[in-house]
């Protein structure tokens, strides 16, 4: 049961997409109620505490030097996971037009398949994404299509 | 707007403000940051349940598939007719001819930008790579980029012998200068100022940092044949001799 | 043997003449002007002239017909016949040279000078007819190509374009 926080950065690092939210696994046993008087957590609703909460951008932020360390050595589109940070685990991916997406989560062991699955599908997101003539690259995306289809993603592989 | 938080990603035509909230629990808002779309519990059981929910009124792109492989054909001369209506528009708004290649590029280069992540995405994710070196990445634009723009691969792919910075994509039968004509007055006038604006926002944003223009240069046989000459930035070069 | 090719505007304007072999007398620029708008309105005068008796079938005007013609290419995405050319003046034959005019949708005038029919075809009356607009169907062609694509060129204005003018020639040749 882990939270995520997803990023997309554009070409001069500036955020253009962030979503925090946790694996909708397994939830029925979390959803039945445990103590009477607290409401029960909302499935897929991130559960980072709230020091590292607000620590998550910075975390994103810091990951961008390895990126583009690897950016110019790795041929894969795919970086797989690049660092890590007091338990947080950092995921990215580079499309090839230089977006990059980065993947922040709490433990460890992660079914490296499936973030890269996620990310790939992401990408296709994105590339639909820039097919719109009203959107230009490095503008932040604020359909509310791509924010359900990458919920929607987050449901299915994470 | 005193209020309005001033976000690098916020500068789009589309901008929103704090006060902007979402009627449907989708959608993400630069201006407040990831609290904008967090899971909410109405949203939850939306994803749950597998409930579809319609956000806009017409089918979007996103439903659309976009991976297809088998060649999308148009008609050279529709095409045509937009590509005279570009330059006839462009050449009324710019003073000069270096002023309208520049305006010829600078529409170019947002194609160049989509299509090479759409061309790359096509390619699936066996062969789908990320070009490291500048041959490389001629050799893609020479080839599969070009292919799936004009239907075929250009001609010839050069390089520079004095300046090691510069290489040439050359193309013998440029389409889209089919049916045009140059007046006298405008000798020096190449159309394909808007095919060079694709090629450099193709390579701008795949990281190798260019700048690229179009010469006419005819040949026996060939009078429409074109130059692309490509003046790598010098960054580039020196990221090449490092790695 | 052809002898020239003029092209007339919409309204009665020369903007292209071509004379594609010798052997007219020379007129100048002054006359080919006063030329093509003489038979402008000959054309004019005789899409009149036509009997109102008889084929209902015939269109009774220009713009009627010009109008089922436009709803035609609007449903089948193809004209009918590119000639809309069908109540005024065809063609003109003398025995020293002849004209034909093929007039498009748009009022658009193609129109060629030719040598008379020559005496080989006196059984078939058509040929030369036939072959006229054969080439009017090649050059229309051209100049929906490489007069109407050009994004330097202004409807209506003069062609001074060497791209048209070399397919013409071959096309002649």
């Amino acid at each position: 049961m882990s939270s995520y926080y997803l990023a997309i950065i554009g070409t001069r690092d500036n955020p253009i997409y962030e979503l925090e939210f946790a694996s909708f696994k397994n939830t029925t046993i979390l959803s039945s109620p445990s103590t009477p008087n607290t409401p029960p957590p909302i499935p897929g609703k991130a559960r980072f505490a709230p020091n590292v909460k607000e620590l998550l951008p910075f975390i994103a932020n810091s990951s961008l030097d390895l990126i583009e360390d690897a950016q110019f050595t790795s041929n894969q589109l795919n970086l797989g996971k690049i660092d890590t940070f007091y338990g947080i685990s950092i995921n990215a991916f580079i499309t090839p037009g230089n977006i990059k997406f980065v993947l922040c989560y709490d433990g460890n062991v992660k079914e490296e398949n499936s973030i890269r699955s996620f990310f790939n599908e992401i990408n296709e997101l994105y590339v639909k994404t820039l097919l719109n003539p009203f959107y230009a690259v490095n503008d932040a995306i604020i359909s509310p299509e791509f924010d359900l289809k990458v919920k929607q993603l987050a449901r299915k592989y994470l | 707007m005193s209020e309005d938080i001033i976000l690098p990603s916020a500068t789009s035509l589309s901008k929103l403000t704090i006060h902007d909230t979402s009627k449907t629990g989708f959608g993400y808002n630069p201006a407040i940051g990831p609290i904008s779309n967090s899971i909410t519990s109405e949203t939850s059981s939306i994803l749950i349940n597998k409930r579809t929910i319609t956000l806009s009124s017409a089918p979007s792109i996103y439903e659309r598939n976009i991976t297809n492989k088998k060649p999308v054909e148009i008609n050279l001369s529709s095409l045509s007719f937009l590509f005279c209506e570009i330059v006839n528009w462009t050449h009324g708004q710019s003073r000069g001819i270096h002023d309208l290649e520049m305006k010829l590029n600078k529409l170019g280069y947002s194609i160049g930008q989509r299509y090479l992540e759409l061309i790359k995405l096509r390619d699936g994710i066996k062969l789908n790579k990320r070009d490291l070196k500048i041959i490389d990445i001629l050799h893609f634009i020479h080839g599969s980029f070009w292919k799936s723009i004009f239907g075929k691969h250009a001609n010839e792919l050069e390089k520079s012998q004095d300046v090691p910075n510069e290489y040439m994509i050359i193309e013998n039968m440029p389409l889209l200068a089919k049916f045009i004509n140059i007046p006298k007055d405008y000798a020096d006038l190449n159309c394909g100022a808007f095919v060079a604006g694709i090629i450099e926002g193709a390579l701008d944003s795949a990281g190798f940092y260019v700048n690229v223009t179009a010469h006419s240069v005819p040949m026996d046989g060939f009078p429409l044949r074109t130059v692309f000459l490509m003046k790598f930035d010098q960054s580039c070069l020196i990221r090449e001799s490092i790695h | 043997m052809l002898y020239s090719i003029l092209i007339l505007n919409k309204a009665g304007g020369l903007i292209y003449q071509n004379e594609v072999n010798p052997g007219l007398n020379k007129l100048s620029t002054n006359d080919y002007l006063v030329l093509a708008g003489s038979l402008h309105g000959i054309h004019a005068i005789g899409a009149q002239l036509a009997p109102n008796i008889g084929d209902k079938t015939v269109p009774a005007s220009v713009e009627e017909f010009n109008r089922n013609q436009n709803s035609s290419i609007m449903s089948t995405f193809k004209a009918q016949s590119p000639n809309t050319n069908r109540s005024g003046l065809q063609n003109i034959e003398t025995s020293l040279f002849n004209l034909y005019i093929f007039q498009t949708v748009t009022g658009l005038k193609f129109m060629l000078i030719t040598a008379p029919n020559p005496a080989e075809h006196k059984g078939e009356l058509n040929k030369q007819y036939d072959m006229a607009h054969e080439l009017f169907r090649q050059l229309y062609m051209l100049y929906s190509d490489f007069v109407m694509k050009d994004p330097f060129y202004s409807l209506d204005m003069p062609i001074k374009n060497p791209l048209f003018d070399t397919k013409v020639r071959e096309l002649v040749n």
